[in-house]
């Protein structure tokens, strides 16, 4: 050894200085953390036990995903002209509930965020509406609103619009929080008026962050309008769940694949929108200008050819109003007791899908994300690969994942698991990777100094810093994994969705509203708790 | 360990590109055991990358270095890592981890003499923990052991990144812009307590530095350098302060004709 003994520091029994401890004090924030992370544990396990979850069943499965697949092959496109049309209605589905979506976000977004609603009460109304539109599930908006108003887009863009205003609002209220309030006074120096204020000293700032957001969401919208069609909502999925209930299913692989061109194109196409709009560059601020215009053009022209196309009256949407509300009020009041028992297990079922397919999510894509990131990837190509197999996952709508499981383990809970756990690779694995490239690189370079090798380089560099985030990423694929388990019963992958779908069906809405309300409230409490956590973090 | 070699550093036409600038152009320095060595010049004018070509973190692009008794231009990737071990390093803006305790922070100095991976106080033995405290204890932050690094001042995060390096044992330490990110006050304590440090554990010390004045008052031996080349190389004894603001002055003017 070297010189290395501290000069000033005496050995055992010295001079009351600090000792050192094999642990930090345990403070109360990591007290919680400590205490989280073992309920989470323990629900994993128990929801393991509870639903007789075991690795056999995988195995003994691989063969009828391997017969299924065998029947997929080749696969076939039986009437392309209508492949094609349908293909673009789901398009325009989701072009127009997101636009819809906007435009209700807007002025609920400004009612919402903390500095420009006109009042406190406002504002809590305000953000509760947008909580309620996120937390009630996509696909229950659309089995109420197709009982309201009938098969068709219709139902199917109101469902994509009301669910989505419940990311857009507050994504958009966030956004109007974070401006610079500097602008904003200069605005009202000039006496400018109440409005003139908001559109010429807000706006202006929050417009990047809304488009990024409105391009977010058209992406997510075009994957859950793929399935709107399975609860008779319209768009592509209705084909393809009759071509999988004739099981036929070398016809309903041709239509996935369809989907999938579509939606790779739209992940593509939305980078080259998110760069275009979003990353002007000082030396083509024309180009920039008239990207702006064009997209602005295009985006108009769209949705009024999604208004002709899909054959929806603009008025509709004030006219069908009073059919959404009625729809709306026959929910009401819930009755709990018709199922009894029945109800309980279902939710818990569901609660514990959610819980153990995002356990099994986390171990997954922890792996594949830090492989999938440039800076921590042994090899270009293997980071490459990664993010391929991650944009393929995430391209494939949970519930086709989850017919796809059922044909191979059989109807119940353990198909919904492998679905959303499979599918949830493709979210979480992505954040992960997005994670770890925006570290500081500095600690990285760091324990490279001290001759480190890559290992520790990921252990004492990386994952010290890409921890919260991961943390906060893991809550809300929890978040996310049982707002899609409530509907996995749809195509009989267990928990509540199933009761839901049957309620619905048979004209019991008293009860479909009980099972909704219960939902609200898991879901709520989920976001909210998740939340919480997060900020502990 | 062997008995240090009388040379610590040697680099014989060192070249170091990146794509097509050439950040080091041929660089002729010898570094004695036990010196004391500041690269002057401006930002840009190839310092931090020599002194990253010194430990291997940036590969080199033509030339020899050598340091201690490894070649480091033809080094493998393991023999690499075993050098580092011995040689610190400081960065300029200290590349801690905000978020773990300073403790943790120290304790990756050791991640060089331990097998695997480590992440959190419960993976380091009480041994390690006792010295990184010690270390901490040294540069005057004991107290400051559980507290997250984020919450300290710029100059107490140099002294807790100081400790990590301490943590390495090294025999040879290379220092990039120590204090550039401090304020005058706290450059000063910085700098005082690495030069104490240096004295005490007698290392040999690469270090780049902005101000002249804190070089020229404890430097051994003045390098300048200016667009990637040496243009000065002189013992601290007998030089003015005038001749050293030369590797500047010249600099200016001749970005100024490059400009021009």
């Amino acid at each position: 050894m070297n010189a290395l003994a501290p000069p000033r520091v005496s050995g055992p029994g010295g001079t009351g200085r600090p000792r050192p401890r094999s642990r930090p004090p345990l403070s109360w924030r990591r007290r919680v953390l400590v205490t989280l992370g073992g309920v989470g544990l323990f629900a994993t396990v128990a929801s393991w036990w509870y639903l007789e979850f075991s690795p056999a069943v995988l195995l003994d499965g691989t063969d009828a995903v391997a017969r299924l697949v065998g029947r997929m092959l080749p696969p076939v496109v039986d009437d392309p002209g209508r492949t094609v049309d349908l293909v673009v209605e789901t398009l325009l589905m989701a072009l127009l509930g997101t636009v819809i979506a906007t435009v209700l976000s807007v002025p609920l977004a400004f009612l919402a965020a903390r500095n420009t609603t006109p009042h406190p009460v406002v504002q809590a109304a305000a953000r509760g509406v947008i909580t309620f539109c996120r937390a009630v599930p996509d696909l229950v908006f659309a089995i109420v609103l197709v009982r309201a108003m009938g098969i068709g887009v219709l139902a199917g863009v109101l469902a994509l619009a009301l669910h989505s205003v419940g990311m857009l609002g507050k994504l958009f209220a966030d956004a109007i929080e974070e401006i610079d309030e500097g602008p904003r006074e200069a605005v009202r120096s000039t006496g400018a008026g109440r409005l003139a204020v908001l559109v010429s000293g807000v706006v202006p700032q929050v417009v990047p962050s809304w488009i990024g957001t409105f391009v977010y969401r058209v992406d997510i919208n075009l994957r859950i309008s793929v399935v709107l069609g399975f609860v008779g909502a319209g768009g592509i999925g209705f084909a393809l769940q009759s071509s999988l209930r004739s099981l036929s299913y070398d016809a309903a692989l041709g239509m996935v694949l369809a989907i999938l061109a579509v939606l790779a194109a739209m992940e593509v196409a939305s980078v080259g929108v998110r760069h275009l709009l979003l990353q002007p560059s000082a030396r083509h601020p024309r180009r920039d200008r008239a990207a702006r215009w064009i997209f602005g053009a295009g985006l108009l022209l769209a949705t009024g050819f999604a208004f002709a196309w899909l054959r929806i009256d603009p008025l509709t949407m004030v006219t069908s109003a009073p059919d959404v509300v009625a729809a709306a009020m026959r929910l009401v009041p819930p009755d709990f007791g018709l199922v009894g028992g029945q109800l309980w297990e279902a939710v818990l079922q569901t609660l514990a899908i959610g819980v153990l397919a995002t356990a099994g999510g986390i171990v997954m894509s922890i792996p594949l994300g830090l492989l999938a990131a440039r800076t921590v990837s042994p090899h270009p190509v293997l980071a490459w690969a990664a993010r391929g197999l991650m944009l393929a996952v995430r391209s494939v709508p949970e519930l086709i994942l989850a017919v796809v499981f059922v044909a191979a383990v059989g109807l119940g809970p353990v198909a919904g698991v492998c679905a959303l756990g499979i599918g949830s690779i493709g979210f979480l694995g992505k954040l992960v990777a997005d994670a770890a490239e925006e570290i500081d690189l500095g600690p990285v370079e760091a324990v490279r100094a001290v001759g480190g090798g890559w290992w520790q380089v990921l252990f004492s560099a990386v994952l010290p810093q890409v921890m919260p985030s991961l943390i906060g990423s893991s809550l809300y694929l929890l978040d996310v994994n049982i707002r899609h388990s409530t509907v996995l019963g749809i195509v009989g992958a267990g928990g509540v969705g199933f009761l839901l779908y049957e309620a619905v069906r048979t004209l019991n809405f008293e009860f479909a509203g009980a099972i909704i309300l219960i939902v609200f409230v898991i879901v709520y409490v989920i976001e909210r708790l998740s939340g919480w956590i997060r900020a502990q973090v | 360990m062997s008995a240090p070699p009388a040379t610590a550093v040697t680099t014989r036409g060192l070249v170091k590109r990146f794509g097509t600038t050439t950040a080091v152009d041929g660089v002729d320095l010898e570094v004695r055991t036990g010196e004391l060595v500041v690269l002057l010049g401006l930002s840009g004018s190839g310092k931090s990358t020599l002194l990253r070509c010194l430990n291997g973190l940036h590969p080199v692009t033509a030339g020899e270095v050598v340091v201690d008794t490894v070649a480091v231009h033809r080094a493998r990737p393991a023999e690499l890592r075993r050098l580092r071990t011995d040689v610190g390093f400081v960065f300029q803006q200290f590349n801690l981890i905000g978020r773990l305790t300073c403790l943790e922070n120290v304790l990756i100095g050791a991640l060089g003499r331990v097998r695997g991976p480590r992440y959190g106080l419960l993976t380091w033995s009480a041994r390690h923990k006792r010295e990184a405290l010690a270390h901490l204890d040294r540069i005057g932050l004991a107290d400051q052991a559980d507290q997250r690094a984020d919450t300290l001042s710029g100059g107490q995060q140099q002294r807790v990144a100081l400790a990590r390096t301490l943590m390495q044992g090294p025999r040879l330490l290379l220092a990039d812009e120590p204090v550039a990110s401090l304020d005058p006050e706290n450059a000063g304590t910085v700098m005082d307590l690495l030069l104490r440090v240096c004295r005490e554990d007698r290392l040999t010390v690469v270090c780049t530095l902005h101000q002249v004045d804190l070089a020229l008052g404890w430097a051994h031996r003045l390098v300048g350098l200016r667009g990637g080349r040496k243009v000065l190389d002189r013992t601290a004894d007998g030089v003015s302060r005038a001749e050293v603001m030369e590797v500047y002055r010249r600099l200016e003017t001749a970005t100024g004709m490059a400009v021009a």
